[in-house]
């Protein structure tokens, strides 16, 4: 029989990619309902508060895009650009990694385009670059600029323009590409982590992408090409001949068959589910949907945040949650605000440093944000800011706050933290013993606040 | 009150830290039973492990420097380290002068350079080539598991001990460590495994990821979730009683690998029976402005390796730990125009501890006899890996690696 629906124990093999990836459609099983919302916009941005929430259950799958796009919104937009423009002069004056990691998660927590910012977080785990070895926080700036505004356009000028991007080409050794004994570092990682994947290309490949690259130099901070030094021979590169440029050779990597599918696939892991890696037949209707629309990233993340494996139960908890995606929609959800240089800090301690991924590779994700150190430290960092003292909820303190929310009894707070903030509902004894934890003497801080403690540290916390 | 095991809930061995430490057999009680412990310290099943990885692709070739090579100062015309700096061991090789704190181990037998090592068709992708040294496996026939994830798994003898294996660092847990349902903790530090508010504890946790395990399929990520919950709750609640006490590690330098090699001298010090420690040195992928940087490197290695050893050499237990260091190649023989390397093949890798047979084990680089610009390898990863499961920790390796080694690792006489 045709199969038209996905049920939530099925095994990733046994999906139809056709299906998978085809629009989803309510369903009296599967509502179009606050709980999809949530989900919805936890993965595609960083959460929604209730009101938020109630108008895109009345809008509908497609407007819930929009809205995570910032669509009919120019107004907020403008005023928040203005603001973040005002943050980002000052703490450029400053030149601290930890203070424009704090620009930016300002940008997450209060942008009208939660889309474009998790993009940007995309890729600048794909593009991945480093400040400790940069050393230049305008640079780091000026490529997160780079990112955010090509962030959903063509994925081809995108790969083009970090080629040239100071920040990128310092951290990949390229500063200064000689024509004899040309470095290889950038030709390797274009093909093997921003565009093709391992497997996909020879070591001559990347020795003579090489030669292409060479003359290509940045002086005071901007990119420069030295002609003197440039080995301009033909090269032979992923089986095309007659190559010369460095912007030809970008071309013939960007033409190779494998591009497409390996963008989708870290695109799915990104949104959709951590495991188990998907084959190339499982990406081909994605990988379809970026060379119709010659390589523009939006219809392709569109197509992936409407599909029915995406909106389907299926996909909920199949994430497990990074520190920045719990910390902000945390605090979205609880109308929060707090000394962001410290909180920038606080994700350092748990693995995600802004500006400062671990290798060029990004974060790996998926399990590898859970580990005995990290474990203790998300719990540790949200008391942490339940003790900052610059930490406000609606511009009030956390009593004074859940109480306009009307959330005063402790089985109201519970209700109401389950809701907001978990994917995947607590049984009978998850409640039984948060209850119990609530009224131990235990944890040196009032039942309200224990509460939120508790629940940081029930596994289900984690996951998305 | 008797506590069971993640063996015995059927979460598959989870070796969390302290396992069943809620009965009295805990760390405390380890603590106290000094003699007991001095009776048979040096019986196989107390020997230990340290894995040091240098991660990046150390220059094997200006780690131990083939001085007397023609083909070497031609090939690094600017980079090569002159006869006159170099650390000689022998009429042919000399040490990186950073390097210059191991030279009294090398002198005293107690340092290994094993020469030429690396695999079949090496890789040159950083990531891939980690991940082959990790699983012992090529890309095509590789699962998410590694050779001492796979080692842990067997080794479920005694319930009531320590975690058999802890990676100290705060990148993620090492492929080599992983394997389904085994648990290794990663500790960032020692200090930051203090919990700020204990509001649950690891037994509450634990009773309830029993009613997970069943409801969920074993292997699911909220199954992974909560095993990793229980396990991290544990080990703090070990390492608050360890970090009561004072500490006497003495001195160590002031740098991130000396941090950790530290934090391992203090556990193994209290007497816990972990027996593999994991740790890793970021940084040697000296694609451009190599000299400086790799100079600092290697000091921070062998410095940190050699306070190490000096702690465990007071204490009178330096020859139930061996230390192992490995990268994940070596680099191009000819320098690039950067002043730096390229990603190469075959490199040494070193042992460092107890008492061993030779200084240099393994046929010398020869520069004349290249693959595309890189050295051959000429000893397996493998058989080194084999030699220390087989012989040091007196295991059987063959379900570690995926293969038997033994004959090769009997060849290579790394242990007297």
């Amino acid at each position: 029989m045709f199969q038209t629906t996905i049920r939530p124990d099925q095994e990733l093999s046994a999906i139809d990619p056709k299906l998978a990836w085809s629009a989803w459609e309510a369903t009296n099983q599967e509502p179009w309902d606050a709980r999809r919302v949530r989900h919805l916009m936890r993965r595609g941005g960083f959460g929604a508060n209730p009101s938020e929430i109630k108008q895109l259950v009345d809008a509908g799958p497609a407007k819930a895009i929009d809205a995570l796009l910032g669509k009919s919104k120019s107004q907020s937009l403008d005023a928040f650009e203005q603001e973040s423009a005002q943050i980002g002069s000052a703490v450029l004056a400053g030149s601290s990694i930890d203070s424009i990691a704090a620009w930016w998660l300002h940008r997450m927590l209060h942008s009208p385009s939660p889309l474009v910012e998790k993009m940007t977080l995309f890729w600048h785990g794909h593009f991945a670059t480093g400040a400790d070895k940069v050393n230049d926080t305008e640079l780091m700036v000026q490529q997160n600029k780079l990112l955010r505004d090509h962030a959903l356009g063509d994925f081809r000028q995108m790969v083009h323009a970090v080629s040239k991007d100071p920040a990128m080409l310092l951290y990949l050794d390229s500063a200064s590409n000689r024509k004899t004994h040309p470095n290889e570092n950038y030709a390797r990682e274009l093909m093997e982590l921003f565009c093709l994947g391992e497997g996909n290309y020879t070591e001559q490949d990347v020795q003579q992408l090489a030669r292409c690259f060479s003359g290509w130099e940045i002086r005071r901070k901007s990119f420069r090409f030295n002609p003197y030094q440039h080995d301009s021979g033909l090269k032979k590169l992923l089986g095309q001949e007659g190559i010369e440029s460095g912007e030809e050779a970008i071309d013939a990597v960007l033409a190779h068959r494998s591009m497409p599918t390996f963008i989708s696939g870290k695109l799915v892991r990104f949104f959709v589910f951590d495991e188990p890696n998907p084959t190339a037949e499982f990406l081909e209707p994605l990988a379809d949907v970026f060379r119709r629309s010659n390589f523009t990233i939006e219809p392709l993340v569109r197509t992936i945040l409407s599909s029915k494996l995406m909106l389907s139960d299926w996909s909920i908890g199949k994430k497990v949650r990074s520190p920045i995606d719990f910390v902000v929609e945390w605090m979205r959800n609880l109308q929060m605000t707090t000394n962001l240089d410290r909180l920038a800090k606080g994700l350092e301690g748990i693995g995600q440093a802004l500006f400062n991924p671990p290798n060029v590779k990004g974060w790996d994700g998926g399990r590898a944000w859970i580990n005995s150190s990290t474990l203790i430290g998300r719990s540790n960092l949200i008391v942490d800011l339940l003790r900052e003292p610059a930490t406000r909820f609606g511009r009030t303190d956390l009593d004074a706050w859940v109480k306009s929310e009307r959330l005063t009894s402790q089985s109201q707070w519970l209700e109401w933290l389950e809701t907001s903030l978990l994917s995947v509902p607590l049984n009978a004894s998850d409640k039984e013993r948060l209850q119990s934890v609530v009224a131990s003497s235990d944890g040196g801080l009032d039942a309200r606040r224990k509460l939120l403690v508790a629940l940081s540290q029930n596994p289900k916390f984690h996951l998305s | 009150m008797k506590r069971r095991s993640f063996g015995q809930l059927g979460l598959g061995t989870c070796a969390g830290l302290a396992i069943g430490s809620a009965q009295p057999g805990g760390w405390l009680q380890v603590l106290a039973s000094e003699l007991a412990q001095q009776e048979d310290r040096h019986s196989d099943s107390e020997r230990i492990l340290v894995v040091v990885q240098l991660s990046g692709g150390n220059d094997g070739l200006n780690t131990v420097v083939p001085y007397r090579d023609e083909l070497y100062a031609k090939s690094r015309p600017k980079l090569g380290i002159p006869s006159s700096d170099v650390i000689k061991l022998d009429d042919q090789l000399g040490l990186h002068p950073s390097l210059r704190s191991l030279e009294d181990r090398c002198s005293a037998n107690r340092f290994t350079i094993v020469q030429g090592v690396g695999y079949p068709v090496p890789n040159r992708s950083h990531f891939e080539s980690m991940d082959i040294w990790h699983s012992c496996h090529s890309k095509k026939d590789r699962t998410q598991s590694g050779w001492l994830g796979r080692w842990i798994s067997e080794q479920n003898s005694n319930p009531t001990t320590d975690s058999t294996a802890i990676h100290l660092g705060s990148e993620p847990l090492p492929l080599a460590c992983q394997e389904r349902g085994v648990q290794v903790p990663s500790l960032s530090s020692l200090e930051q495994m203090r919990l700020k508010s204990k509001v649950i504890d690891a037994q509450s946790l634990e009773m309830k990821s029993e009613k997970t395990a069943s409801s969920e399929g074993s292997g699911s990520l909220l199954d992974f979730v909560s095993t990793s919950t229980v396990a991290a709750l544990q080990v703090s609640e070990r390492l608050e009683k360890i970090l009561a006490q004072p500490d006497a590690s003495g001195d160590f330098p002031k740098t991130a690998i000396g941090d950790k090699l530290r934090a391992v001298s203090r556990l193994i010090l209290s007497g816990v029976k972990t027996r593999v420690y994991y740790v890793t040195l970021d940084g040697f992928d000296t694609h451009a402005n190599q000299p400086d940087v790799h100079a600092s490197l290697l000091r921070q290695w062998s410095e940190a390796l050699s306070a190490f050893l000096s702690r465990l050499e007071q204490s009178g237990q330096q020859d139930r730990v061996l230390v192992m260091t490995f990268s994940e190649f070596g680099r191009r023989v000819s320098e690039n125009a950067s002043q730096g390397t390229d990603h190469g093949a075959a490199a040494p890798m070193f042992l460092a501890g107890p008492r061993l047979p030779k200084i240099i084990q393994g046929p010398n680089p020869d520069l004349s006899d290249l693959d595309d610009g890189d050295l051959k390898y000429k000893i397996d990863f493998r058989s080194v890996y084999s030699a220390v499961l087989d012989s040091w920790l007196g295991t059987d390796s063959r379900k570690a690696l995926d293969g038997d080694y033994r004959a090769e690792a009997r060849r290579l006489e790394l242990f007297s």
